[in-house]
This record gives structure tokens, C-alpha cells and sequence, in this order.
């Protein structure tokens, strides 16, 4: 089994984007839920897709230590490689961690420019340059509308694109447009918005905005067992 | 000696290194007058800490052999086990570990729960042995108990409850509140041996309160009783609480946090009390041993010192008057003049002196009873040996050894140090299973083998220090290994005709890698093609390739060899034939399996201030190390690598003469791993010219 039948394999694909990566540089993708529907496993999922690709991830978490980041990793590469039947995956995972990198910060203890500082290191001393970023934990409150704009410029510099985890709330009102309210403050940094939805025994795989919202597409599930995303069909 | 195991606690104190181990020991010592004076570790009167007797740790301030010693505190008895920690030792922590029933886990306030606590936490869940935490050196500048508290269990996952909050802290630091009885606890006279209890002042009376419902809200998950009396807002006893608490601790459900500061005599009396009251006695844990006659069956240990006898020798030492056994008596009474066997070999042996340690003095007793820990003198035994009552054939569950990764040439530099070595090593390698020692044929030097670079350096320098040995040593040697990584099949005639019976033997079949054995041979052959009494003789002959790979000479593993067809002929077929073929099959199939060399990877934790993150980054880079991650915790800052451990050859000076010496790191073995090309040519032009010079 080789990376690109891993690829294939991934129901990601089914997302209907014509381009390999959904958002183009400097661009903003969101995952949003409500705590425990699998924020982090779908953009673990995505990072690890990125990762197959031999695209450098970093993985930022504001929530976990880096050994629960890395079993997450673990976790969904053995179910992914599983569902795909794939073999030989040890040889596989070797090949595709040194593309990954995992930082993780208090969530007080976080700002650009000390990312800008850490990010700095890694790119100088040649250790690392990442080319997808994926922030899992960070609040959306009032304050986020400044670091988000900051980030934008650092994701630009950096020519990365970044995927982030927004966490919803039961009561939270929603938009005309779908959207709850915290996140619809900052949507216009988004380019693609996503939501997962949990319906009966399902987890939809919702688009909010992005090329596929318009398009009738919410063929993707969530599967609650191994938290992978898989086809409807 | 007293019978009655209530009154008994067998336990550890494990933490980080320089957290404050050993003082705390000398602490409680001294407080149980045990010891009459304190002596520091580092001290400036030369005496060093009462529990660091060998002079190489007095001089490099590190503990490294566990002493066991004893103290009493009200009316119980408690055997303390001092042990290292360094991760290099870590088999003396684990042995430490099999034979506790509870422990002190020590944290240090300001750098709070660091790499090495994480390791000893797990190795604790292992044993599952309960503990109380014990926050130190809150004296320090920067202290901050309750952030540790907070990494108790977000890093460790402990359900951790405050017992205490100090009276001032850093300098300030002069007592504690006890959260139970809500009294002040203060700590007068030139040691603190002088307690005094008073009421809370006024200004720390909220925030008492506060903590005590903190304490009380978790403790009622384990006592209806408890939850019953807040619930109609009884008045809750000190009993009530404890008896919660306790509860929980046993179960590993609730670790009680204690604060103070040994090195400044405050806090250790109620951390002691705190021993008696919540950590297990012998009687309170299930031991459990194997029953070697019926297929290694599970038997509960009953705590009877009436019953025949089970113990355990877990560490052995070389003492001024022979060697000393370290054992720890699980069933039954182990009495002076009585006889038990050693169930691995089944050797009688005759119990003499029987004696109780602390630290490097001795006391004589007449027996050591189910619960407590003793020495016996003269006996010949390894450690992780049980010793039974004859007619018993029961073993205590093997302890966890891993393989060791690194090796060192030594060459005596004259004859009567040859001589001083070779008792040295005997000693050494029973004391420590992770310590191996092997002569290597080709060079005729002794090797020995070990757990890291200061694990095989300490031994050295023992040896010229205790032995008196002069020796020289070579570089350290990585444990490399050779793997195949495709599937290759063979086919070898051994045929052999020069006069006499001849020889002749065909073996064919193929080889393939596989994942977590060293070697799998399988038999397919059919129809006597190689006659069955050979089909041995054949699987030694591969076996005896796997000691020196064709490749490089390193050992072979993760190979699985499957043989499917031969042919025999009726006089010249032989074992030695058929062990020749196979060893001819096996260098055929393995030049043509796409061989490789692998090399131990380890999991390398640094700590450093976030200043230093990008230096210490760079330092693992440039070692090949691949970064996992980093983890950002205020002002400290945790990478975790994987480098491989042939570059990590004096990383501990580079990282502190690049940080201040300010940071620090942690290595254990993870993984093997294929080298990259460049590498495997380095290794193979190094061979080549060794062999040159031969």
C-alpha cells in the first residue's frame, strides 16, 4: 500500500474540492462543533491527509500535552490505515512523522508573536517549516478578532494555510446564514467553515462556507466509533 | 519485632533528580531520632546525608544504590527505601518499587511535576502503588505548590487533593495548615523538631475554608459516611475525613498532596503522620506470587507470619563482611537456623545471620516476619530470587528487564587489577540484571553493557574506587542490530567429500522479516525430504548466524525463516552437515533479503527556560534528533525528541554549557530503527578499516 492509495482511500476527497488543498495560502479553514462531537479528530484527520501528501504540519494545541496530540495522531492513522486495509503501515507512520510537529501552549500563555519567536527558531536552524497549520483549542471570545488578524498576516509570511478548532454552544443563536453567533464575528477570515453536526445516531459533516456550501454536499459522516470521517454511501 | 503488620510501612521515596530525596530522608530520620545530627548532601561538613554511604554518591551528590533503612514514628514501624533518580537506574527503582507498598512521591515546588517524575509515576501505576505527594523546597524562590498540584493531574492524571496550605511562602515560608483539623502547624527549635499547634490566622482563615471543601468534596466520593454527614451538615470528624482519604489513596484514586520544605525543617512530622495514616500497611495489599508445579497459577499471599515461608531478595550488595541480601518477606517468618530453598534452582540454603540495615550500619535480629524488609548475610542467590519454605515451589512475578543499549571496552592495566575487575563484574551483574558483561572473541576485551552513559560510567568508576582496579576504557559502542527487510529464498547444497565419511545436507526454503520476535523458525518440510532428527540441527545452524550478522557483525533479529524442502542421503547426512547447509542457506538468502542496519532511537526529554527552547532545538537537531514536539509551561519548556543514542554521547555537557545550565534531560530507550545510507557507509568504512589494521 502506497501513500497515494491512502490518499484515495480518504473520504476526504469526497469534499468535492477541485484543488488538493481546499484553502490556498495565507487562507483560514474552521471545524466547528460542540465539545465532544470530534473537532480534534476531524482536524487530525486533515493533518493527517496533509501529512500523507509529504506536507510539513504543525500541530498547535492549547489544550493537550504532546503526548495526547501524538495518540491522537496514532490513534487515527492505525484506524485510517485499517479501514484502507493498508499494510506495512509502520513503514508508512515512520515516514510521514518527521513531517509533523507538535507545540503546545497554555492558552493563556499564547500570542503571535511568540509563536512568531517559536516559528522563527524552526525555520532559521532549518529543523522545520510548517505548510499547513492546525490550532486546536483556541477561544473564540471577544478577543480573538486581533489575534486571529495577526495570524493571518504570520500565515501569509509563513505561506501556510491554517485550519482551526471553534467549539459551539447549545445555546448559542444562530445566523441567518447558519452560523453561530461567536464565529460569525470573525467569518470573513474564514475562507471555508465546517460544521459537524450530530443528527440521531450520525455526525454530519456540514459545509458553512467554502466552494461546497452552495453545492448540495453533506454525503460525509463522522463515524462515532473510530471517529473517522467516511463516506455516506 | 513486633507481629503486628498494621503498625508496618514498607515505602519508597521516588521523584525527580535534585528534588530533595535524600534530605527529606535524613529528615525523617533524624525527627525519628533514628540519627542524632543532620548532614547534607551537598553539605559543607564533609559528612554527606546519612542514606548516600557509598563515596561516589557522597561526592557527586546523587543517590544511587537504594539504602534501606528503618525508622519508627508513634507506634509504628516504617522501612524506608531510599531510591535513585536517574533514569540510568532505573532497575533500581522498579526493584525498589516490586517490594513497596506505598510511597512519596517528592515534587519540587518550583519546577513542579518534570520528566523523571513522569517516568517514576509510571512505573509506580505498574506496581500499582499508591502514594502521597510531597511538594518540597517550598522555601525556594518562585514556589508555587498549587501550579503543582494543577500538574498533578493534568500531567499525571492524579486525582490530587491539597491535605495543606502553607503559612507564607519562599522565604517567608514558616508552617503549614493542616486542612483535617484546621489547625497551624509551626516548626520551632534549631532542626524544626519542636511542633506547634495553634489556631489559623485570622488573614489565611477563607482560604482554609475554601481548600477544606475542596478536600472534603473529593474524600466524600469514597465514604457514604461522609457524604451522608455533609449532605445533613453533621459535624465531620478528623476520622471521617482521614478514613475517606485513606480509601481513596490505597485504590490509587486520590493522591493527598503535603507541602513544605525539608531542607528548612518544615513539614516532614505531618508527612510522617501522614505515612502511618494513609499508606497501606502489608496487610492492606494483595501480593501475589506464581506456582511454578501447575503452570505458573496466580496465589494470593496470605500476610501470616505462621505460614510457610515467601520472600524475595531484591537487591544484593557487597558489604565489608560479605555480600548482603536484601529481602523482603511476603508470607510466613524467615527465622536465623531455618532452612528454605531458592526456587529458581532449587538449591537448600540455611539461614544465617539475620539483620536489619540503615544505610551502611547493621543491627541483628533473630527473624524477619511477613511484611517487613531485612538483610541476610552469605547467601548465594541473584536478585529477583524467591526463597521458600521447602515443598513450595511458589515465585514471585518477574520483574520487567529491559535490554541493555550501550557497551564499553575495559582493559585492566595490570595483572591485579585483571583479577579485582573480574570480581567486580561477578558482583556488579548480580546486583543489576541490566548490567550484562560478556569477553568478546575476536578482540579478546571485556565488555560491559548497560543502560546509558553514567549507568556503565558509575560502574567504572566503583571499580577503581571499591576494587581498587586500574582500568582503561574504550568508547562507548552503540548496540547496533541487522535486519532483512524483503522476503528471500535459498537453496544450499552442503556437500563435502575429502577422505573419510562425507558430508552432505540440502536446506531450502526462505527468510522474511517480522515484527517484534528476534527469530521465528518454521518447519514446512514434507515427506522426510530432511530427515525429522535434523530439522534441530538446521534451526541451530540459523540460529548460530544470528550472533554476527554477514553485513556488518552486528546481532541479527526480526527474521522468520521457514524451510520447505531438503534432501538427506543415507551415510553422509550428519547433524554437522545439516548445520553447515543451513548456515550456507541462511548466507545465501540473507545477501539477497535486502539487509540493513538498525540503531537504538531514544526518547529524549529536555527541560529548559523558554529562552534556551531554540538553542536546546537545535542542539537535538543537529544530533539527527527529530523533534516531537514542544511543550510551552510558562517559563519552563519541555521538548521531546527521538535521537538516536550514538549521538548522544556528551549531550549532557553541550546542553549545559549552551543553557547556563539551566536545563536538563532525560533519556530512555525507545525504539530501533533503520540508519540513513550515510550512516550505514560511515559504520562500514569503519569496519573496513579496522579490520585493516588487524
Amino acid at each position: 500500500m502506497t501513500k497515494e492509495e491512502l490518499i484515495l482511500c480518504n473520504p476526504l476527497r469526497f469534499m468535492g474540492y477541485k484543488t488538493e488543498d481546499i484553502i490556498a495560502e495565507g487562507g483560514f479553514g474552521a471545524v466547528l462543533a460542540r465539545a465532544g462531537i470530534g473537532k480534534t479528530a476531524f482536524l487530525v484527520q486533515l493533518a493527517l491527509n496533509a501529512l500523507l501528501r509529504s506536507k510539513n504540519v504543525l500541530h498547535i494545541s492549547l489544550n493537550d500535552p504532546v503526548n495526547k496530540v501524538s495518540l491522537w495522531y496514532q490513534e487515527l492513522f492505525r484506524h485510517l490505515s485499517k479501514s484502507c486495509e493498508a499494510n506495512q503501515i509502520d513503514q508508512l507512520w515512520k515516514a510521514i512523522l518527521p513531517h509533523r510537529f507538535i507545540m503546545t501552549f497554555k492558552v493563556e500563555g499564547f500570542s503571535v508573536p511568540k509563536l512568531e519567536e517559536r516559528l522563527t527558531d524552526l525555520t532559521e536552524q532549518n529543523i522545520f517549516s510548517p505548510q499547513v497549520v492546525v490550532v486546536d483549542g483556541l477561544p473564540f471570545d471577544e478577543s480573538a478578532q486581533g489575534l486571529l488578524s495577526d495570524l493571518k498576516v504570520l500565515a501569509k509570511n509563513h505561506s501556510t494555510h491554517v485550519w482551526f478548532t471553534v467549539r459551539t454552544h447549545r445555546h448559542e443563536e444562530i445566523d441567518p446564514d447558519g452560523m453561530p453567533a461567536s464565529f460569525s464575528r470573525v467569518a470573513d477570515l474564514f475562507e471555508v467553515a465546517i460544521q459537524l453536526q450530530p443528527e440521531g445516531k450520525d455526525i454530519h459533516v456540514k459545509a458553512l462556507k467554502g466552494e461546497t456550501a452552495t453545492s448540495d454536499h453533506s454525503a460525509l459522516l463522522l463515524d462515532p466509533s473510530t471517529m473517522l470521517i467516511k463516506d455516506k454511501a | 519485632m513486633e507481629n503486628a503488620t498494621k503498625n508496618i510501612r514498607n515505602i519508597g521515596i521516588s521523584a525527580h533528580i535534585d528534588s530533595g530525596k535524600t534530605t527529606l530522608t535524613e529528615r525523617i530520620l533524624f525527627y525519628s531520632k533514628r540519627i542524632h545530627a543532620i548532614h547534607d548532601v551537598k553539605g559543607k561538613d564533609g559528612v554527606g546525608a546519612t542514606m548516600d554511604s557509598m563515596e561516589l554518591e557522597k561526592e557527586r551528590g546523587i543517590t544511587i544504590a537504594s539504602a534501606a533503612t528503618y525508622c519508627k514514628w508513634q507506634d509504628h514501624t516504617i522501612n524506608i527505601i531510599d531510591t535513585p533518580g536517574h533514569v540510568d537506574f532505573t532497575i533500581e527503582v522498579e526493584r525498589s518499587l516490586r517490594v513497596l507498598d506505598g510511597a512519596i512521591l517528592v515534587l519540587c515546588s518550583v519546577g513542579g511535576v518534570q520528566s523523571q517524575s513522569i517516568t517514576v509515576d509510571q512505573q509506580m501505576k505498574r506496581y500499582n502503588v499508591p502514594c502521597i505527594a510531597f511538594i518540597n523546597k517550598c522555601d525556594r524562590s518562585g514556589a508555587n505548590p498549587f501550579r503543582v498540584i494543577k500538574q498533578l493531574k493534568d500531567k499525571l492524571g492524579h486525582n490530587a487533593v491539597a491535605m495543606q496550605i502553607p503559612i507564607g511562602l519562599e522565604a517567608d515560608l514558616i508552617g503549614v495548615i493542616d486542612l483535617v483539623t484546621m489547625k497551624a502547624i509551626y516548626f520551632d527549635g534549631d532542626n524544626g523538631e519542636n511542633v506547634r499547634v495553634e489556631d489559623i490566622p485570622e488573614n489565611l482563615l477563607s482560604d482554609a475554608m475554601e481548600k477544606q471543601e475542596e478536600l472534603i468534596d473529593v474524600a466524600s466520593m469514597f465514604s457514604d459516611e461522609l457524604a451522608e454527614a455533609v449532605l445533613e451538615e453533621k459535624e465531620l470528624t478528623e476520622d471521617l475525613i482521614i478514613a475517606a482519604v485513606r480509601k481513596g489513596t490505597l485504590t490509587r484514586e486520590i493522591t493527598p498532596v503535603f507541602i513544605g520544605s525539608a531542607y528548612k525543617n518544615k513539614g516532614v512530622q505531618p508527612l510522617l503522620d501522614a505515612v502511618t495514616s494513609l499508606l497501606p500497611a502489608p496487610s492492606d495489599v494483595k501480593n501475589e506470587a506464581l506456582d511454578m508445579e501447575s503452570d505458573e497459577a496466580v496465589v494470593t499471599l496470605s500476610n501470616d507470619p505462621k505460614k510457610p515461608v515467601v520472600a524475595l531478595a531484591f537487591k544484593l550488595e557487597e558489604g565489608q563482611y560479605g555480600q548482603l541480601t536484601y529481602i523482603r518477606v511476603y508470607q510466613g517468618t524467615l527465622a536465623k537456623g531455618s532452612t528454605v530453598i531458592n526456587v529458581r534452582n532449587g538449591k537448600k540454603i540455611k539461614i544465617g545471620r539475620v539483620v536489619r540495615m540503615h544505610a551502611d550500619q547493621m543491627e541483628d535480629i533473630e527473624a524477619i516476619s511477613a511484611g517487613y524488609i531485612g538483610a541476610l548475610f552469605g547467601i548465594d542467590c541473584a536478585s529477583g530470587d524467591t526463597f521458600a519454605t521447602p515443598g513450595l515451589s511458589l515465585t514471585m512475578t518477574s520483574m520487567f528487564v529491559p535490554n541493555p543499549v550501550i557497551s564499553l571496552a575495559i582493559i585492566p592495566n595490570d595483572n591485579k587489577s585483571q583479577i579485582n575487575i573480574s570480581k567486580a563484574l561477578n558482583r556488579f551483574t548480580r546486583e543489576d540484571p541490566t548490567f550484562k558483561t560478556y569477553v568478546d572473541n575476536e578482540t579478546n576485551e571485556t565488555i560491559i553493557e548497560g543502560m546509558g552513559e553514567l549507568h556503565l560510567e558509575v560502574y567504572v568508576e566503583r571499580m577503581r574506587r571499591e576494587y581498587n582496579a586500574d582500568v582503561t576504557t574504550g568508547k562507548p559502542r552503540v548496540a547496533y542490530r541487522e535486519t532483512i527487510t524483503g522476503r528471500a529464498e535459498f537453496n544450499y547444497i552442503h556437500k563435502k567429500q575429502t577422505g573419510g565419511a562425507g558430508q552432505f545436507g540440502r536446506v531450502a526454503g526462505y527468510m522474511e522479516p517480522v515484527a517484534e520476535e528476534d527469530f521465528v523458525f518454521e518447519n514446512k518440510v514434507v515427506g522426510g525430504r530432511i530427515p525429522t532428527q535434523f530439522i534441530a540441527s538446521c534451526e541451530k545452524g540459523f540460529k548460530k548466524c544470528l550472533a554476527k550478522g554477514p553485513k556488518m557483525g552486528f546481532l541479527i533479529t526480526g527474521i522468520k525463516v521457514v524451510i520447505n524442502d531438503g534432501a538427506s542421503h543415507s551415510v553422509d547426512s550428519s547433524e554437522m552437515a545439516f548445520q553447515a547447509a543451513a548456515r550456507g542457506a541462511f548466507l545465501e538468502g540473507y545477501a539477497k533479503a535486502g539487509p540493513v542496519i538498525h540503531e537504538p532511537i531514544m526518547k529524549v526529554v529536555a527541560e529548559t527556560p523558554t529562552e534556551f527552547q531554540g538553542s536546546v532545538m537545535g542542539l537535538l537537531n543537529q544530533r539527527r534528533g527529530m523533534i516531537v514536539g514542544a511543550q510551552d509551561e510558562g517559563t519552563m519548556c519541555t521538548i521531546e525528541a527521538q535521537v538516536p543514542l550514538s549521538e548522544m554521547f556528551g549531550f549532557s555537557t553541550v546542553l549545559r554549557s549552551s543553557t547556563q545550565g539551566t536545563a536538563q534531560f532525560t533519556m530512555e530507550f525507545l525504539l530501533y530503527k533503520q540508519v540513513p545510507q550515510s550512516i550505514a557507509e560511515e559504520l562500514a568504512n569503519k569496519k573496513a578499516t579496522e579490520e585493516k589494521k588487524k
